[in-house]
């Protein structure tokens, strides 16, 4: 019983938002912004990577998920030039 | 003299109409918790939010405090979501010409929602480069991330914006660092930088943000520091100490509230604050009490054994918790009506 409820627990993702010493800001699933230590996360973790995050009958698993912070990085890159795309030169007057 | 100081809590703390006085130039770090927003409102009426600190809700009630009936520009100073999550309402809300920021994606939910905030509203874009925007009467210079800067790091492709009224500068540099700043040096004559009125301190305090070289060329005569209750140390010895000894009168949001600048044509300014006097804390700091970060996993992960709940927030004062911070066992967005990452003041 208690293997099948933890199976369900699955796979989450979250994002380091940014990482200010040993502590890192991270963005969880439902986007508000916790604390975590350094040390808890994978080896090398950098500022806007996706973190996979797998519980399975009370086992936890992270890692990076590089895919997945290469689709998010490039998806939102196309975003934002797309919003860039035809800002105005020259002096702005308001 | 061009610079006076008006300690009215008024100007920092009430609810002071947008456009309070004609002619006039306010500037309003906004007091966000942990975070920054800074409000710059020109004589005429336009204003430019500059980072809108970490909470959507606090935003909105700050919004509403102070009157605001229009933003002009909404600017981002990088994508961290200390610094963003606040615009998502300010754009939803006033739907503003543009929106200035510094071209680097985030991977976050935060800042997906935020462009798609922009989108939604029309807002033009604007990629930070060297340009100046007339807010009224005010002259607002973008200062784009130096050459360089990797395109990887947020804090190191900050934007920056200095505020000229008159005789008066202030500067904000987002959560630039030392190479940033230098790459600044070389770009700009130290007389453009400097002497500054009014400066917001570097990444809230932090260690690598602001530095003696810089500083020296900056010479800010007030630092505001934009901090709220964290796990960072922040602000830290090393930079309170350097804004002392640049001379500068140090005001923090956390002690001080809402920092007000009121700008007079020509430049003298005046300074109040939501809370206190400034300069010198007069009160010890809200240290945050060293405690357990999570070691693995967060309580958001469902059902972990080891997630700490309270039903409500007389259950968390009943066992002496209160207030909670964000990344505390047991905080929760529910128990923190205001967003502000602190659950159960």
């Amino acid at each position: 019983m208690a293997s099948e409820q933890h199976e369900e627990l699955g796979i989450s993702h979250v994002t380091i938002d940014g990482i200010e010493g040993q502590v890192v800001r991270v963005e969880l699933p439902d986007g508000t912004t916790q604390d975590w230590r350094l040390s808890s996360l994978p080896k090398g973790v950098r500022e806007g990577d996706v973190i996979r995050i797998d519980v399975q009958g009370g086992d936890v698993d992270i890692e990076i998920d590089h895919e997945e912070t290469d689709r998010r990085l490039a998806l939102g890159q196309r975003q934002l030039d797309s919003l860039n795309a035809k800002a105005p030169d020259g002096d702005i007057d308001l | 003299m061009r610079r006076f100081f008006l300690l009215a809590a008024l100007l920092g703390g009430g609810a002071v109409a947008q456009t309070a006085l004609p002619g006039v130039l306010t500037i309003r770090f906004l007091d966000v918790g942990q975070g920054d927003a800074v409000l710059i409102t020109a004589p005429e009426g336009q204003s430019l939010l500059y980072d809108g600190g970490r909470s959507e809700k606090r935003m909105t009630e700050l919004l509403a405090q102070y009157g605001v009936k229009s933003l002009a520009v909404v600017a981002a100073s990088h994508a961290d979501a200390d610094h963003i999550t606040g615009l998502i309402p300010a754009v939803q809300m006033f739907k503003p010409r543009f929106f200035l920021n510094n071209g680097i994606a985030a991977t976050t939910q935060t800042f997906g929602k935020l462009t798609a905030a922009v989108q939604a509203a029309g807002t033009q874009g604007l990629l930070a480069k060297d340009q100046v925007i007339n807010l009224g009467s005010v002259k607002v210079t973008v200062l784009p991330p130096p050459l360089g800067m990797p395109k990887t790091d947020q804090n190191l492709n900050s934007v920056g914006l200095l505020i000229e009224y008159g005789t008066f500068k202030a500067l904000m540099t987002g959560d630039s660092e030392t190479a940033e700043t230098q790459g600044w040096l070389r770009a700009y004559p130290a007389s453009k930088l400097g002497p500054i009125d009014v400066y917001k301190s570097i990444h809230h305090g932090a260690k690598n943000g602001d530095n003696p070289v810089w500083l020296r060329a900056v010479r800010p005569s007030n630092v505001v520091i934009g901090v709220g209750p964290n796990n960072y140390g922040h602000p830290t010895s090393e930079a309170l100490n350097l804004y002392k000894s640049v001379g500068a009168a140090i005001y923090r949001t956390d002690l001080n509230g809402t920092v007000t600048i009121t700008v007079q044509p020509g430049g003298k300014y005046s300074l109040g604050t939501g809370k206190g006097t400034g300069t010198t804390p007069q009160a010890a700091p809200p240290r945050v009490t060293p405690q357990p970060l999570p070691r693995v996993t967060p309580p958001v992960v469902p059902a972990l054994p080891s997630s700490l709940t309270y039903p409500n927030c007389a259950a968390v004062r009943a066992a002496g918790k209160a207030p909670l911070l964000a990344g505390q066992p047991g905080y929760s967005r529910k128990l923190d009506r205001d967003g502000d990452g602190r659950a159960c003041e």
